[in-house]
């Protein structure tokens, strides 16, 4: 551990010797704000928010304002602090220390590279309200019983990162990122699965010293001037517990092709999550004699975004969620093998040229009923975009 | 009979969107009227529209504020470098040359020459592609 700190030490110490003096101090000041609404008329009394579901509906604020300091022709520093469902948090506090395009380290708090919709997952970048199931953070419905998606985006967390890009010709970039964070957390006896709150919420300390190691591959290839296809790989694992026994391991493929301004995109994640077998008594299912200890889960999702005229989209989505695993006693929404699946209609029309409005109508299918007896939901979104 | 409903809804918003679309006070847009751009331009405008709306709106650029060619010339390049962004060394140059057509076009219009005749784009500015010499320890502040 000593040796590989002294290694990225003298690298950066060689990067920082080779980086030329400043010629200006740049400073690019943004941000950008939702509002939106959501509606869930198929929740009991129309309260989604409630229960095990603990939807976030009703109105909810994401708010960004980013600060991006280039020091020189090498460094540069770069503060984000959002506002959203949980109060402030920093989202961003990282250095960028370019070498070469093909060689960047970044130190400090980001969201490290995973998926093809971390790129984009701030809200004025999407023109939908929602973020895609596997990505989500609290705004599916049942929402408590699954515990949000897969891997939530964005995910903040202390670390470094190593990545860059290539050119081959004018028609191939190649990405990469390979990076160390300190992960996901849950902390106590019995854990079952992560505890999202502990990586948001003060203090920023991971609960275990083993880091959590990540990487990402993606391709671009430009068949023509107004297309251009990206594949990408992912992969992320570690422990989350207190003493280092509980591992989780996250894959993720993604595809995407943009033809003029119409855009095909699909992602699908993959999470095994292993828990604390202690005291079968917690859990609804016999513990299995074999692979009894984990959890798995998938989510998927495919987008077309097709614009109808120049400053009006709509956007046409599916995804899902399946969680196939034992299950904590007391969660009534889930079995040994449960799935939803979500499909989406959406309009995005720019009123302004900083200004989007968006709204999206949203059906939901569940393998299991819930306690009023439901297998299917319906949630509205209405919402407004701004940038600057 | 909820996916029928849904789809009503849907089109019903649509019905509400759209004449406000064709009225004149939602009359600006994300990105620039073709329409109005010099010939010239029109394929360096094509080529920034495509590039830079992949992962943003074109209202990020557009309304920076920006005028300086040696800080687009920065701040392209920081966008190329970004994941997937599909921005090759050969479409920098083009976006570039937009840019440098768009900021003496905004230039003009805070002196108040807005309805002046838009100006070529710059071959040399194009052609380099390279940020020009700035005082040392100077600062600017922008918005993007």
């Amino acid at each position: 551990m000593r040796a590989w700190g002294f290694a990225l030490a003298l690298a950066l110490a060689v990067v920082l010797a080779i980086a030329r003096p400043a010629r200006a101090i740049e400073r690019t000041f943004a941000g950008s704000a939702q509002l939106d609404y959501l509606f869930v008329p198929s929740a009991k009394d129309f309260n989604a928010n409630q229960g095990t579901n603990g939807t976030f509906d009703g109105f909810t604020l994401e708010a960004t304002l980013k600060l991006a300091v280039d020091l020189t022709d090498h460094l540069s520093a770069n503060v984000k602090v959002c506002y959203g469902c949980h109060g402030f948090e920093a989202d961003m506090v990282y250095f960028d220390l370019r070498a070469y395009d093909e060689l960047n380290f970044r130190i400090g708090r980001f969201s490290p590279a995973f998926g093809a919709f971390n790129l984009r997952h701030d809200p004025a970048n999407q023109k939908l309200s929602d973020k895609p199931l596997p990505y989500d953070m609290g705004r599916m419905l049942r929402n408590l019983d699954w515990n949000a998606g897969v891997i939530p985006a964005p995910f903040p967390d202390n670390g470094v990162e190593i990545d860059g890009t290539h050119w081959f010709g004018e028609s191939g970039q190649l990405d990469y990122a390979v990076y160390g964070i300190a992960g996901f957390r849950a902390t106590g006896p019995n854990v079952t699965d992560f505890n999202f709150p502990l990586s948001r919420e003060p203090f920023y300390v991971d609960n275990n010293a083993r880091p959590t190691g990540g990487a990402r591959l993606a391709l671009t290839l430009k068949p023509s001037k107004v297309s251009d296809v990206s594949l990408g790989a992912s992969g992320m694992a570690g422990t989350y517990d207190d003493e280092n026994k509980l591992l989780y391991a996250i894959l993720g493929g993604d595809f995407s092709v943009r033809v003029n301004r119409t855009n095909f995109r699909t992602e699908y994640l993959l999470r095994r999550t292993a828990f604390d077998t202690t005291d079968p008594a917690i859990f609804k299912y016999a513990i299995a004699p074999t692979q009894g200890n984990y959890f798995m889960k998938h989510g998927a999702y495919v987008e077309l975004e097709q614009p109808l005229a120049r400053d009006f989209d709509v956007v046409a989505r599916v995804d899902a969620l399946a969680r196939i695993g034992n299950v904590p006693a007391g969660i009534a929404d889930l079995s040994y093998r449960s799935e939803m699946v979500r499909e989406t209609l959406g309009f995005a029309y720019a009123v302004e040229r900083n200004l989007r409005l968006k709204t999206s109508g949203e059906y939901y299918q569940f393998s299991d009923r819930d306690a009023d007896g439901h297998m299917y939901g319906v949630a509205i979104h209405a919402g407004v975009a701004g940038t600057f | 009979m909820i996916r029928r409903l849904l789809l009503a809804v849907s089109l019903a918003l649509v019905v509400l969107v759209a004449p406000a679309g064709c009225s004149g006070w939602l009359a600006r847009t994300e990105g620039l009227d073709v329409s109005t751009l010099p010939e010239s331009v029109r394929p360096d405008y094509a080529v920034f529209a495509q590039r830079c709306s992949k992962c943003h709106s074109l209202a990020r650029p557009l309304t920076s504020g920006i005028d300086e060619d040696d800080y687009w010339v920065m701040y392209v390049a920081k966008m190329r470098r970004q994941p997937e962004s599909g921005i090759s060394p050969e479409d920098t140059v083009v976006i570039l040359r937009f840019l440098h057509y768009f900021s003496l076009e905004q230039k003009k219009k805070k002196e108040g020459h807005g309805d002046s005749t838009p100006p070529a784009a710059s071959p040399s500015t194009s052609a380099s592609a390279s940020p020009s010499p700035v005082s040392l320890g100077a600062t600017s502040d922008r918005v993007l």
